[in-house]
């Protein structure tokens, strides 16, 4: 079984379900035909859709629902809503269900509590990838505690990856360095830090590996790095003790292993290809996975555009084949002249671009369909930059790199 | 080369990436033939030198105190690098 999945957390519009959609259209009539020829009944799902928190909404927006339907109209393609999520939320999926009852999963497997849960079947799917088991499974988080769900998901899900046996990872990048500081007391909320440090302890009394680790960059603008070595170890008098603030390449240096890697909003692409084995040891350098960024935010509103377009650098700085792909409001990253403050700190993110185009192992792209919408052009001095659409974006997901010998490509949407 | 480091950009509160990302810009911007230098931190001149110098630069270091280093790139003209 090919096990292609997206995961989606935030609000989905119509225009992102839109370039789903024409992914996954793409991908069957393009590339596998062959899927569209037969019954779809009794086969199983090619790709998975795994929604939960303000995601699920697009469920029932009359100006995605029409979208959900066609994707739902393809062959092997299965929605599973966070079932929980759906119910706070107060969302009907009925009308979808009625027309295609098994693709629209809203009953979750359940976890050792007994209680559904959505994380396991997320990591039914996510743990295929690799063997020998236990496996590990990588979160990388981007947002921080209380402003945002997001990272009440982030425990179920490293919670439910230890459930199966499978050793974790935390990165915590941007904002979600937030979810390591000492001292959280929430009085309407889950205490994230409190939960980390009891999957900390769980992983240590399984005899499973956890990490977690915060980038040292983005610690230090935060306030957290109290001590610097100056060789990439900061110590902090503010974080839980789990969380160790690490120099970004030594975070970057764990995704050159072959381990699945979760986020917020992103997608794992099976890259199999005739005569490769489906898995790989987790350990296996040699195969890391090629890393797609998607850029999907406005430039200097959010650090995200630039955390995005760093973390690709130093992706590719290690070794591990990395495009970046400028798309939705990403776009204005590339349009107009920008022009900031002289005396600012701030990167011109233009200047940023043009600098790294043409780095080792990174390619960048432009989605021409965010241009035309938004009736923008792409600024001429970014060379290095190349125009795609849908066809090209499928091709860039759905083939490995020239030489990559990796099972499947990490989508992380920033 | 200038004896007269205080001219000399430092760069050494810079992360690994960002140090990559200004050198780049640097680079971009300088004329055809001249130098870029800055002082960096131990751990950064080793994420400057394997990089700057497999992709055709050439690159000379030269420490200045413990944990400062001078570094120097340049780009090799077509020739060099062929």
């Amino acid at each position: 079984m090919s096990s292609h999945f997206f995961l989606f957390n935030e609000s989905m519009n119509s225009e992102r379900l839109g370039w789903v959609e024409q992914c996954l259209k793409f991908f069957f009539i393009k590339l596998h035909p062959e899927n569209l020829l037969h019954s779809t009944k009794n086969r199983q799902a090619v790709f998975t859709l795994f929604l939960s928190g303000d995601a699920l909404h697009s469920l029932h927006n009359p100006e995605t629902l029409s979208l959900w339907e066609v994707i739902l109209s393809l062959p092997c393609v299965t929605i599973v809503c966070d079932s929980q999520e759906l119910a706070l939320r107060g969302i009907s999926v009925e009308r979808l269900r009625m027309k295609n009852p098994d693709q629209v999963i809203i009953h979750n497997s359940l976890a050792l509590n007994g209680r559904p849960s959505f994380w396991k079947d997320v990591m039914k799917l996510a743990r295929q990838h690799e063997q020998p088991v236990p496996s590990l499974v990588g979160f990388l988080h981007l947002t921080s505690p209380y402003m945002n769900r997001s990272s009440a998901a982030l425990l179920e899900g490293m919670n439910a990856a230890l459930e199966i046996h499978a050793s974790v990872d935390l990165y915590c990048y941007l904002d979600g360095v937030h979810v390591g500081h000492d001292g959280q007391k929430p009085t309407e909320f889950e205490n994230i830090g409190e939960g980390l440090e009891a999957v900390f302890e769980k992983a240590a009394k399984r005899g499973l590996s956890c990490q977690m680790l915060a980038c040292a960059r983005c610690a230090a603008a935060r306030g957290y790095s109290t001590w610097d070595d100056g060789k990439g170890t900061a110590i902090s008098s503010c974080t839980i003790k789990p969380i160790k603030i690490r120099n970004l390449n030594e975070i970057i240096d764990q995704f050159r292993r072959n381990h699945i890697i979760l986020s917020d909003n992103c997608a794992s692409i099976q890259l199999k290809k005739e005569g490769m084995q489906a898995t790989f040891s987790v350990l296996d350098r040699e195969r890391s996975p090629p890393l797609t960024i998607l850029i999907t935010r406005h430039p200097y509103g959010t650090e995200s555009a630039f955390g995005g377009l760093s973390l690709a650098l130093a992706a590719a700085a290690h070794g591990v084949p990395t495009q970046v792909i400028f798309i939705e409001d990403g776009i204005y990253a590339l349009t107009g002249t920008q022009i900031p403050d002289a005396g600012s700190p701030l990167f011109n993110m233009q200047e940023v671009i043009d600098a790294i185009s043409g780095t080792d192992n990174l390619q960048l792209f432009c989605f021409t369909p965010s241009l035309q919408k938004r009736g923008m052009t792409k600024n001429q001095k970014l060379t290095g930059v190349l125009n795609i659409s849908i066809s090209e974006f499928g091709n860039l997901l759905f083939y490995s790199p020239n030489g990559v010998a990796a099972n499947h490509q990490r989508v992380i949407l920033f | 080369m200038s004896d007269d480091i205080s001219t000399i950009p430092d760069f050494s509160d810079l992360t690994c990436t960002n140090l990559m990302i200004r050198l780049k810009m640097l680079l971009k911007k300088a004329p055809e033939g001249s130098l870029v230098e800055c002082i960096v931190r131990r751990d950064q001149r080793d994420t400057i030198d394997v990089p700057f110098s497999r992709t055709g630069y050439d690159v000379k270091i030269r420490k200045i105190d413990t944990n400062r280093f001078r570094v120097s790139l340049k780009k090799k003209n077509s020739r060099e690098v062929s």
